[in-house]
């Protein structure tokens, strides 16, 4: 079981729920209003008057064997639209109930 | 969800919405009533009270004021007014604009009921009119006959005039130059003493003569009848056989001593109409016949009452005998549609100029259609308002309409070329609309905030221009909600929608990559970073420019080129003229002259080749006294009164206006020495586009002292530039014989003033003996001297009074003596008042100066001692509305200042920056209006302070968003000159379209040369003139403004944090330094 914790620009928001969907993954939480800004590159998204762009944000958890093709997906996501933003990371789910 | 979300998310749900609006607002539409002005002329009422037998000063005295005094406590008044004349006084009262008519009218008569035991037994009860007499006709008729010419006043008056009064709205129907029949026994004075007969004898003999006696029914047989004698005359020749007296054993008949003349009325109206005519050789045609006026009721619809009229016309065509023919002279509605059109030009072409500047600044014609949509959308919502608000397609509504085109964009477009951003980013057009839009509400808001805090206050100004911009005011607040709330949901949908991720490339594309973006658009942005970059760098040089061009601009006003004027004149294509002769000129000499000026002005600009003079339409005669109104109307055999109609402006051949006709014609009439008082008044009423006049109100009660100051002060302001004609109020002095009786003598013959009174009345006057009757309809027969007889004074001197104890001359018990009267007194606020006004031909000067020459005269009289006591002359008229006006939109711009400053405080959370956007746009706004005046030649009047009190708002918009911008990109971390040239550089193109989408939607209010568009050109012109200058400056100066502020906060701040930390002295120390460093 992995964790996948997905930043990524409101735009994105259907895609991104489209594209877990189509990789079977049902689960997710939504964090619909998020803001933040990235380490290196990109636009911040503070939902501020300088700002104002936001994010929103899915935690998802998902077998092993998923996680690259989702990743697969997003990438495909972002490098369409590279101006928006999408950011995923996976860490590993310990336990679960 | 937000609103967009919800919007973006069910496009139908928004469609529909719209669609709804749309359909209520075209269904109000169709349902709105078309008026030249909103109700504007609600505020008279006139009470009427006759006192039979009272002379102008009785009249003065014992009714005219018991009932000033009582009245002028009524509420919301604001001047009283009143004319005693003889016989009458009629009492005008103003009200104050904007109060209900009906409930003051309650309050009128209330105050009446009160004042009736204090007036005179023998006054009447007093009447109210809810009209003025002063309202100019909206519908002249004309009606010939042939056969039917005698009895034409009746027919007209019953069949014509009663159905047509009875229509609501209609304040009153006149018929005149249709003579009444009437059947005269001319008696031969000389012949009735040598019979021993008198005048009122003889009139006894014709009513007991002239009657049918019922006598009652008997039964014979089987049968019964009833007795009855046939007295009445079948024919008034039968009155000849009449047996008067006896004389000598001898019979005395009528035809012994009279003639019996079966005619017209001895003094009556005559009415000629000329008309263009095509089939006639000169053009035109001329006849005599009968003229119908009819006047509204204030606050009528002129043009919904005009239409019933015209509807019922043939309906009582059909009632009338086949001979009698009406026609139409003069149609007010034809001039107000005229206007209407014309103005709904204006708004087609600014649609189409808004959209092309949005066609060449987005260059994608489905982003120009998301923008374009806004603009009916919200448009049409007004027309809801105004069905419920019960007001008017008029003039003022429509302006607002066309002012609001360019201004209903500016939302829609902000937030598309939000939401094009994001699209450009990468979005998807759902996301990017709901997105885009949240990012710009916000602002979007706020400007709109600001829009409203310009326009709600005019709904609270009081007055004359209340009443006219109190609907404007309203209007464009629903204009604006309607618009804000259709870019934050409409717009939204429709970019959603319409645009696509992907432009597709084609050649238009291309071609307008080339041309417009590189050729044009993004060299203008390059351009404008350089000199904003140098205006940042070069702030002292650039504050002493702007200060320099601000003394510059504002010179014109200085040094008073800009004239003053109230309305604009606009051309209603009516002209009225009076003319007065000498007192006691003939009819037949009036006529004369008429006929004379009328054949010369058709043939210059009647004919169907010139076609600028449709109808000339003059009366002359005095009125007939059972014809109330027509008596009400000054009238008089000296008196010639022309009504006048012109043609469309855009129908005349020659392109004159009515302005002009009516200066020429003034040049005309002054080559007639023997006319003693020539008026001609351009359109309508005084004020609301007609002519403008200086009026000067001579108060005090000297009649003889008023005259003479009258006189004087009309000497000097003949002199003065631009006064095309004086019109004095006060009525030249009535000659009249008046006979003055010796008590004593009189009671030695058993008579009394009332006795002789009655001889000599029915001698001149005649007695009205009985009616003959035909066909239904009665007719007078009065008995009288014959006219040759009473054309001499000595006449009335050997009248013989008979009494029980003898008969003597009127020569030996009285004196028969010629004496001078005043027809007229007029009062006004309760003082005897005499008006001088003075015309104002608006090419060649304009109000302010010609009423300053007239107050430096004032002035001068007061210096010499002219004016004391109750003696006072005060300036009214036109000035004082311009005045009134003028302090009302003062006090109305310094609340809007107010508005507007708070609205952007609030928004920028900051003094500093809504001072510097004001400091800037505000008094370039001003300097703009005043070159674009001085330019143009405008005079400065309410219209044009309108588009100034609008500017406020329209102007501040510009700065919001370029300070808004550069906040963003401080906080963003860019330094001051940095994010200030950024912001100009990125903002340049979305101020220059809402601003370019504003001006060129006034252009065509501006140039436009339609019917009426003298009224609302001032007011393109002031918007156009301030925005421009207004935007070019806070292009540039807000900038520079905005740095140096900066520049001394940031020096605060670091002085501040500096003391915090101790090191005061190292900072004073290195300040220098520092200074020096930043400039590089």
């Amino acid at each position: 079981m992995k964790g996948i914790f997905i930043a990524f620009d409101q735009a994105h928001r259907d895609d991104v729920i489209a594209s877990l969907a189509s990789c079977m993954q049902r689960g997710f939480t939504m964090i619909p209003d998020a803001t933040g800004r990235g380490s290196n590159t990109g636009e911040p998204h503070l939902g501020s008057h300088a700002w104002p762009g936001t994010n929103s944000a899915i935690i998802t958890i998902c077998p092993d064997e998923r996680v690259d093709t989702i990743l697969d997906r997003l990438k495909k996501i972002d490098h369409d639209r590279p101006m928006l933003g999408l950011r995923a990371f996976v860490f590993p789910v310990e336990q679960a109930i | 969800m937000t609103l967009y979300e919800g919007a973006v998310r069910r496009p139908i749900m928004t469609t529909l919405v719209f669609v709804a609006i749309a359909i209520f607002g075209l269904f109000s539409l169709s349902k709105l009533p078309i008026d030249l002005m909103p109700d504007i002329d609600t505020n008279m009422i006139m009470v009427m009270e006759t006192y039979a037998g009272a002379s102008a000063e009785d009249i003065e005295n014992n009714v005219t004021r018991p009932l000033e005094n009582t009245l002028n406590s009524v509420n919301y008044l604001k001047h009283i007014t009143s004319q005693s004349r003889e016989n009458y006084a009629i009492i005008t009262l103003e009200f104050e604009y904007g109060h209900d008519i009906d409930a003051l009218t309650n309050d009128v008569r209330d105050k009446l009921d009160m004042v009736s035991s204090a007036l005179p037994e023998e006054a009447g009860t007093p009447i109210i009119f809810k009209f003025s007499s002063d309202m100019i006709p909206i519908l002249v008729l004309s009606a010939q006959a042939r056969e039917s010419t005698p009895a034409l006043y009746k027919i007209l008056d019953d069949q014509v005039a009663n159905p047509l009064a009875r229509i609501a709205g209609v304040g009153s129907v006149s018929v005149s130059g249709a003579a009444e029949r009437t059947i005269y026994v001319y008696c031969d004075p000389n012949k009735l003493e040598a019979y021993g007969l008198t005048i009122n004898g003889i009139a006894g003999i014709i009513g007991a003569e002239n009657i049918n006696v019922p006598g009652g029914s008997f039964d014979t047989g089987n049968k019964a009848y009833t007795l009855r004698i046939e007295g009445e005359f079948d024919d008034p020749k039968e009155m000849l056989d009449l047996v008067v007296g006896h004389r000598d054993n001898q019979l005395v008949y009528l035809r012994d001593v009279a003639t019996v003349v079966d005619g017209v009325q001895e003094r009556a109206q005559k009415v000629t109409t000329f008309f263009t005519n095509e089939n006639d050789p000169k053009g035109y045609s001329g006849e005599l016949g009968a003229m119908i006026i009819v006047q509204k009721q204030s606050g009528a619809n002129s043009v919904a009452i005009t239409e019933k009229v015209l509807k019922m016309l043939p309906q009582i065509q059909k009632t009338l005998p086949t001979d009698v023919t009406l026609g139409v002279i003069v149609n007010t509605s034809e001039n107000i549609y005229a206007t209407i059109d014309s103005l709904e030009e204006v708004i087609a072409y600014a649609m189409l100029f808004v959209a092309l500047v949005c066609f060449l600044f987005l260059g994608r014609w489905r982003a120009v259609v998301v923008i374009v949509l806004t603009i009916p959308l919200s448009l049409v919502s007004s027309f809801i308002y105004l069905a419920i608000a019960g007001s008017s397609i008029n003039m003022i509504s429509l302006s607002c309409l066309s002012i609001a085109i360019g201004n209903v964009v500016d939302d829609a477009i902000v937030v598309l070329e939000n939401v094009t951003n994001h699209i450009e980013r990468g979005s998807d057009p759902k996301q990017a609309a709901i997105h885009g839009t949240n990012e710009v509400a916000i602002s979007v808001v706020a400007s709109t905030l600001t829009m409203i805090g310009v326009f709600f206050p005019l709904t609270m100004i009081p007055g004359m221009t209340g009443v006219l911009f109190r609907e404007l005011g309203w209007m464009m607040c629903v204009i604006m909600t309607v618009s804000t709330t259709s870019a934050l949901t409409f717009t939204p949908m429709l970019c959603s929608q319409m645009l696509r991720l992907k432009k597709r490339e084609n050649g238009f594309s291309r071609w307008y990559d080339h041309f417009i973006v590189r050729g044009m658009l993004d060299k203008l942005d390059h351009w404008y970073s350089k000199r904003i970059n140098w205006a940042v760098r070069h702030r002292k040089t650039m504050v002493g420019i702007i200060i320099l061009f601000f003394i510059l601009s504002v010179m014109p006003a200085v040094m008073g080129l800009i004239g003053t004027g109230f309305f604009p004149q606009s051309d209603s294509g009516r002209i009225s003229v009076r003319l007065e002769l000498p007192i006691g000129t003939r009819q037949a000499r009036a006529e004369e002259i008429a006929n004379e000026l009328s054949n010369l002005w058709m043939s210059r600009w009647g004919t169907p080749e010139q076609k600028v003079l449709k109808a000339c339409n003059f009366t002359t005669g005095q009125a007939d006294t059972d014809n109330m109104f027509a008596s009400m109307q000054d009238n008089g055999t000296h008196i010639i009164s022309f009504n006048i109609a012109l043609y469309k402006v855009n129908e005349r051949n020659l392109k004159l206006s009515m302005y002009d006709v009516g200066n020429m014609m003034r040049k005309d009439l002054k080559k007639y020495p023997e006319l003693v008082k020539i008026q001609v008044i351009e359109g309508g009423q005084r004020g609301m586009g007609g002519q403008t006049t200086a009026d000067f109100e001579i108060y005090g009660y000297d009649l003889a002292y008023t005259d003479s100051l009258t006189s004087m002060m009309q000497r000097y302001m003949s002199e003065v530039r631009g006064v095309s004609q004086i019109n004095i109020s006060r009525p030249a002095r009535q000659p009249e014989v008046q006979v003055d009786l010796d008590r004593g003598k009189l009671a030695r013959y058993d008579l009394n003033t009332a006795t002789a009174g009655a001889f000599l009345r029915s001698a001149f006057n005649g007695t009205t003996a009985s009616y003959f009757r035909e066909d239904g309809e009665e007719y007078d027969i009065i008995v009288r001297y014959t006219p040759e007889v009473r054309e001499d004074v000595k006449t009335i001197e050997n009248i013989l009074l008979t009494s029980p104890t003898g008969s003597v001359r009127v020569r030996d018990i009285g004196e028969v003596v010629e004496r001078e009267t005043l027809p007229t007194i007029e009062r006004k606020d309760r003082q005897r008042i005499n008006t001088l006004s003075c015309v104002v031909n608006e090419d060649e000067s304009n109000l302010g100066s010609v009423v300053n020459a007239g107050k430096d005269y004032i002035e001068e009289l007061r210096n010499q001692g002219y004016l004391s006591g109750d003696v006072d002359i005060m300036v009214s008229g036109s000035y004082e509305d311009q005045q009134d006006s003028f302090r009302d939109l003062g006090t109305l711009g310094a609340l809007i200042l107010i508005i507007v400053f708070i609205v952007m405080a609030a928004q920028f959370e900051s003094w500093s920056d809504p001072f510097i956007i004001m400091l800037v746009s505000i008094p370039f706004t001003i300097t703009g209006v005043i070159l674009a005046l001085w330019i143009t030649g405008v005079d400065l009047n309410v219209m044009s302070m309108l588009g100034c009190i609008m500017l406020i708002g329209i102007v501040v918009k510009n700065g919001i968003v370029l300070i808004d911008y550069i906040h963003l990109l401080r906080e963003r971390g860019e330094s001051v000159i940095s994010a200030v040239v950024h912001a100009g550089r990125s903002r340049l193109r979305p101020v220059l379209m809402t601003t370019l989408t504003t001006i060129l939607g006034m252009v065509p209010m501006a140039v436009g040369s339609g019917q009426g568009s003298e009224m609302w050109q001032p007011l393109g012109i002031a918007i156009i003139g301030g925005l421009l200058v207004s935007t070019m400056m806070t292009l540039v100066v807000v900038p520079s403004i905005y740095c140096i502020v900066q520049g001394f906060k940031i020096n605060a701040s670091r002085r501040q944090w500096a003391n915090q930390l101790g090191v005061e002295a190292e900072w004073n120390k290195k300040k220098h330094t520092f200074r020096r460093h930043r400039r590089k």
